[in-house]
């Protein structure tokens, strides 16, 4: 009964009006992410790509256009089923954190939680787990300031995982990261993606990413310029090898 | 599709949880909280302070049968609204200061009233202990004062059930302007969309 298609913009647009000018942030952008996939969206610096994770994510009302989350219109959900969105079903991974600097690592991840009516024991126990996963298990109860931009990126990615999201949007999540850490968060996620069936969809410059995606949309000036299908078997023989 | 995406997960914030979430809340900031209570009790004192002469004078004038210069009851009134637009100003930009951490939660899936729950606790905390520091701090000067000019005689004309009152009121509306003065910026936050509100300059 559901299709394939789990996320779907039809001529999805954002345009911004500064003064006399109109920046046309996201122009008629029509995607489609397939269940389960590890999508890709590359594009030089100011082509959109944060502007259309907003979009996606029910973060943003776009100018003209529509998201499709599981066939529903976003545009349609009342106040009560976007933050049920927003808690339950997808995990942001914000380019710029977004992390509380009041809050420890821990309370951070446990945040959304919160929010999901989860009980005080269960969000520590989770935070402690998720932190551990992305190898900052010493570092929990360090507030955002006493780490450095990876470790910092580390908790937007645990926090992202807490409330078990069915499609992840990672804006450049290897963006502050070295060589390997940034290979063990790209494990991560692929774990994620082939094990739970989780859809991811990272916007990225890094290209062992775009390696091991599904899909690759590439966006310039706020369009689709052009669009990468991977044979999906051929994948599945070269993470094998 | 609706109704069963209600079903199989919740969004809820007890209150309890919300409590003790907002005093965690107040212990992390606990510098800048108590700056905020301070500046709603200075207000609260300066009033306190009036009224409080405003009590003890009159009380005194009653029983001893002396008059002494009428008190200016219109500074009671200004003291109200000098202490009435400090509250709701320091309570105001205590929460602009928070627009990007109300962004923030509403991207995580924060209803609006998850938000409103936490900051009008911690709102109402605020009223209250700066109501009643202040009410401490107006009061004991006003008696103190009240002693030095008319000697000790006027302690014991203080009449209890008035000053009572006093304390009662002033609670009631340190209390009601703090969390007014919270509820307007914070639901104006957590109304815009979440991308707006993480951008937010004051
Ligand atoms: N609030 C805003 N007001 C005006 N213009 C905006 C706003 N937000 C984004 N833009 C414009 O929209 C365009 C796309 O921005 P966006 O942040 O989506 O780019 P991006 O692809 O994420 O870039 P980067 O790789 O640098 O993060 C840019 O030209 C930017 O100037
Ligand atoms: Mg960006």
């Amino acid at each position: 009964m559901t299709s394939e298609n789990i996320i779907e913009t039809q001529d999805l647009s954002r345009h911004y009006q500064i003064g006399g000018n109109m920046v046309k942030a996201l122009d008629s952008v029509d995607v489609q992410i397939k269940r389960g996939e590890y999508s890709s969206l590359v594009g030089p610096s100011g082509s959109g790509k944060t502007t259309l994770f907003n979009l996606i994510g029910g973060l943003d009302r776009p100018t003209k256009g529509k998201v499709y989350i599981d066939d529903v219109d976003i545009a349609k959900l009342d106040a009560y089923e976007l933050a049920w969105l927003r808690c339950h079903k997808v995990g942001y991974i914000f380019q710029t954190f977004n992390l509380i600097p009041v809050l420890t690592a821990s309370e951070n991840v446990a945040l959304p939680m919160i929010f999901a009516g989860k009980s005080r024991k269960e969000r520590t126990e989770k935070a402690a787990n998720l932190l551990k996963t992305v190898g900052l298990g010493e570092r929990m109860n360090h507030r955002p300031v006493e780490l450095s931009a990876g470790q910092q990126q580390r908790v937007a990615i645990a926090r992202a995982l807490a409330n078990d999201p069915t499609i992840i949007l990672a804006d450049e999540p290897t963006g502050n990261l070295d060589l390997n850490t940034g290979l063990e968060i790209i494990e991560i996620l692929r774990k994620l993606n082939t094990e739970s069936g989780v859809t991811i969809i990272a916007a990225t410059h890094d290209l062992k990413i775009i390696n091991v995606s599904d899909s690759l949309f590439w966006l310039r000036d706020g369009k689709i310029e052009r669009t990468e299908r991977k044979n999906n078997s051929n994948r599945e023989m070269q993470t094998t090898s | 599709m609706r109704k069963s995406r209600r079903l199989d997960a919740k969004i809820e914030l007890p209150l309890s949880e919300a409590f003790r979430i907002s005093l965690e809340q107040i212990r992390k900031r606990f510098a800048r909280s108590m700056i905020v209570v301070l500046s709603v009790a200075l207000g609260i004192a300066f009033m306190s302070y009036l009224q409080m002469t405003n009590v003890i004078l009159s009380a005194y004038m009653k029983q001893e049968g002396v008059v002494i210069e009428a008190y200016q009851s219109w500074l009671v009134i200004v003291s109200l609204f000098v202490c009435g637009v400090g509250l709701v100003n320091s309570m105001l930009i205590a929460t602009y200061e928070r627009y990007r951490e109300i962004g923030t939660m509403k991207c995580l899936g924060a209803l609006d009233q998850h938000i409103l729950k936490l900051y009008l606790i911690e709102a109402f905390l605020f009223g209250l202990s700066g109501g009643v520091l202040g009410f401490i701090l107006g009061s004991s000067i006003a008696t103190l004062s009240s002693i030095l000019q008319l000697g000790l005689n006027a302690l014991w004309r203080i009449p209890l059930l008035e000053t009572l009152q006093l304390l009662g009121l002033t609670l009631v509306l340190s209390v009601i302007l703090s969390v007014i003065a919270t509820a307007y910026p914070a639901l104006k936050a957590a109304k815009l969309n979440p991308v707006e509100a993480l951008r937010y300059d004051i």
